[in-house]
């Protein structure tokens, strides 16, 4: 394992870049910080679909078939074409839930009806894109299938989240300080199969 | 002396035992034919039974209420996720029509040694306890008071030293023995740990208000049930669990995470009920989480994928073991996790599992304990979040002290007793993990359950496949009601095959599925069995646990839900319940 200091500030300006080279045994190490969500730099006012395949590079029939469950600022999503991804929205990522509640808030299921009130509401302001940050959260099946994804493309933790995240890999603090406080973080992992 | 009754031996299950407890001279088994009640099994037994038989208005705990077990109707075959037990009753913690089911070992076990149903009849006079023997000889009652008041845990070990490991348990805890209305009947997993419980609606207490602690089936001798047509019957078995194993809630979500795969999506759409209903979401769900949950388990050397009887292929169970790598607990399910952590503040999974242990253990409903001890610091008796305080008063019950007996008879009894206003029951039953001001459709079925709030009383999501009232527009809100209905109806149905509701992830979105499931069906019975037969038994059974409650003195105006899912707003989404009572009545015009 080790780590190294990038000047990336091309991609988030005034941010200094962290990058981890890891074993594939660690990227469960991960998991709790992506459940609780993480802050993403992304090209907002974008459509939801967009950003997750753009963006995020996620192969548009993993998007349709595997990301059954989606809500955007707690809200239950069934249109990504027509969903707009502002700054700080908060995107979480799921794979079929159980019960019925799980199949409820299925995008686009049968019992949509059943979400009345909640349902993200499609449609509202058109799309158009511009530099900002989304929180995005991986639940179950996605964590371990999605996260190499997210971590390897980079994430903005603060300065204090790196350091215990840091910790808990038993790796050496960066020693670094940043004018915002944050550190870009990417994170590759060798020997890791590419379900894509 | 032990009362034998007898009858011829077979793999068909093609009868019925009666065990009247309060005979004169003593418990008197009678073993006959299943007569009207023929081809019935699991809820469609149960239920048709209790409202033929069982007095509306008697006392549920009284000699005239009874307790009938009935495995499902596929029970005992190699049909895989057959294992599913029901037991109905008149509930003593709701009034009305119960069917209460399970998973664990006895449905498999019972079934193979051909009886349909067990019904506990009557009660016995004076303060002996008794033990059930049910083997292929026939069906022995014997006085056992060296069980009282032990707890399943030492009960089930102590009843292993006699009986043997080979064998299922069915069992109450003290509070079964002192008539708790939130008691549960245990019954034994494949490891004979008493995990799995028929919890809703005070079970238990009837067990125990017949004098009954134990039922040991032994089949040994005794072979599977045979199908009509076998080689069909194979054949759909082996695509049926197919379709299972391909599916990604029944194949992967489940087996890895277990049910409580759910707190963060719960949490996330701001439908997790916090602090008694005070929330819609609990800063602490990550803790509580399913994914948090199966790496602890896999960490401390337990498991996160394991089956709750063999021949389940989801195995959506698992092994908790505590710090030291012990074992603690089965893994908490989902609405066991929110009911004694997020709904009571508490954000820690060890404290969860000790108290899930403790409920097993006494034998209690998880749900129905975890939501009255939320009303209990809500009464401000401890704060919430306490941990300590939370098992202290689930030792309370343990111990059968009067907090104790108070906390042990649910959620409406103890917000009545401590004056607190927001008591989230319906006919008495706490509602599970769902706030129905997020998810407004399973308001509709809490409300208008026969069982009280039941959130798997609609929970059979296969609606749409089995075309159950025709189709409804899923975007259009008048649908809720439709959906409620149909949902209700397709439960009642799968709930007598025996089979796990888990099922119907997988029959919803896979045609073929559904179609193996009825292939089961009919190959086993020498019939061709379509959707309209499903329905058509779904109704039958809702109609008459329906019309049982109407003579019990229950009204369209019980199916509503307390008023403060009207009056107060949750967040994140600030929302009421707002379904219109008129639109709450419609749900049974079929």
């Amino acid at each position: 394992m080790q780590h190294t200091i990038l000047d990336q500030s091309d991609v988030v300006p005034g941010l200094e870049a962290v990058a981890l080279h890891l074993d594939s045994d660690q990227l469960s190490s991960f998991f709790p910080l992506l459940q609780k969500g993480v802050t993403v730099p992304a090209m907002v006012g974008c459509t939801l679909r967009s950003l997750l395949s753009d963006q995020l590079a996620i192969p548009g029939d993993y998007v349709t078939e595997r990301i059954t469950t989606i809500f955007l600022d707690n809200r239950p999503v069934d249109d990504l074409d027509r969903t707009i991804v502002r700054d700080r929205s908060r995107v979480t990522l799921s794979a079929a839930m159980p019960g019925l509640v799980g199949a409820t808030v299925r995008r686009g299921g049968f019992y949509a009806a059943l979400r009345q009130g909640i349902s993200h509401v499609a449609g509202s302001g058109a799309a158009s894109g511009e530099s900002g940050m989304v929180r995005l959260k991986l639940f179950n099946l996605m964590l371990a299938e999605l996260g190499p994804l997210i971590l390897a493309r980079g994430l903005i933790l603060e300065q204090g989240e790196l350091e215990l995240l840091l910790k808990s890999l038993s790796c050496k603090p960066v020693g670094t300080s940043t004018n915002t406080g944050q550190v870009l973080l990417t994170v590759l992992f060798s020997e890791l199969e590419d379900i894509f | 002396m032990p009362v034998t009754g007898q009858r011829e031996r077979g793999t068909r299950m093609d009868k019925i035992a009666r065990i009247d407890m309060g005979a004169a001279g003593g418990p008197k088994v009678t073993v006959g034919d299943l007569g009207e009640y023929a081809g019935l099994g699991g809820r469609a037994m149960t239920s048709l039974m209790v409202a033929a038989e069982v007095h509306p208005l008697a006392h549920a705990l009284g000699a005239e209420n009874k307790l009938v077990i009935s495995p499902g109707m596929l029970s005992g075959t190699t049909g895989s996720m057959t294992g599913r037990l029901s037991v109905g009753c008149k509930s003593p913690l709701t009034g009305t029509i119960k069917e209460s089911n399970a998973g664990g070992q006895a449905a498999q076990v019972l079934a193979r040694l051909g009886y349909a149903a067990v019904v506990l009849e009557g009660k016995p006079e004076g303060d002996d306890l008794y033990k059930i023997l049910i083997n292929k000889d026939g069906i022995q009652v014997i006085v056992d008071n060296s069980l009282k008041l032990m707890d399943n845990y030492p009960l089930v070990e102590k009843l292993r030293g006699e009986y043997g490991d080979k064998v299922a348990y069915m069992t109450i805890g003290s509070a079964g023995e002192r008539k708790l209305l939130a008691a549960s009947i245990a019954c034994t997993d494949p490891e004979l740990r008493p995990t799995r419980h028929c919890g809703r609606g005070g079970v238990g207490a009837v067990m125990g208000a017949k004098r009954v602690k134990a039922i040991i089936i032994d089949d040994a001798g005794m072979k599977m049930r045979p199908p009509k047509e076998p080689e069909k019957y194979r054949d759909a078995n082996r695509k049926f669990v197919e379709g299972l194993r391909k599916h990604p809630v029944t194949g992967e979500g489940l087996p890895a995470y277990g049910t409580n795969i759910l707190t963060n999506v719960l949490n996330e759409a701001g439908g997790y009920p916090s602090y008694n209903f005070k929330g819609g979401q609990f800063a602490g769900s990550n803790n509580l989480s399913g994914e948090t949950q199966a790496a602890l388990e896999i960490e401390r050397g337990g498991t996160a994928t394991h089956g709750c009887h063999r021949g389940c292929v989801i195995q959506c169970s698992g092994v908790y073991n505590d710090k030291d790598g012990h074992y603690l607990t089965k893994q908490p399910e989902y609405e066991t996790v929110w009911a004694h952590g997020g709904h009571c503040g508490i954000d820690d999974l060890d404290t969860v599992a000790h108290l899930d242990f403790l409920d097993d253990n006494i034998g209690v409903d998880t749900i129905e304990i975890g939501v009255t001890i939320g009303i209990a610091m809500d009464a401000g008796i401890i704060e919430f979040g306490d941990k300590e305080g939370a098992i202290r008063l689930v030792e309370e019950i343990q111990k059968g002290t009067p907090l104790g007996r108070v906390l042990g008879s649910g959620a409406a009894i103890t917000g009545k007793v401590f004056g607190v206003e927001r008591v989230p029951v319906v006919k008495d039953q706490a509602l599970s993990a769902y706030d129905p001001r997020a998810i407004q459709g399973i308001g509709v079925t809490y409300a208008t359950s026969t069982q009280g709030a039941d959130h798997t009383a609609g929970y059979a999501i296969a609606t749409n496949i089995l075309k159950v009232g025709g189709d409804v527009d899923p975007l259009k809100t008048e649908g809720q009601i439709e959906l409620s209905r149909n949902l209700q109806i397709a439960t009642a149905a799968i709930d007598s095959t025996g089979m796990c509701l888990f099922i119907a992830f997988a029959i919803m979105d896979q045609p073929e599925t559904f179609q193996a499931l009825l292939d089961m069906l009919g190959s086993f019975h020498g019939i061709t069995m379509t959707g309209d037969d499903v329905v058509a038994l779904g109704k039958k059974v809702l109609s008459a646990e329906r019309d049982f409650n109407t003579r019990a003195g229950f009204t369209k105006h019980h199916d509503r839900l307390p008023r403060f899912f009207y009056n107060e707003p949750i967040a994140p989404h600030n929302q009421t319940f707002m379904m219109k009572d008129e639109e709450l009545d419609e749900v049974f015009n079929w």
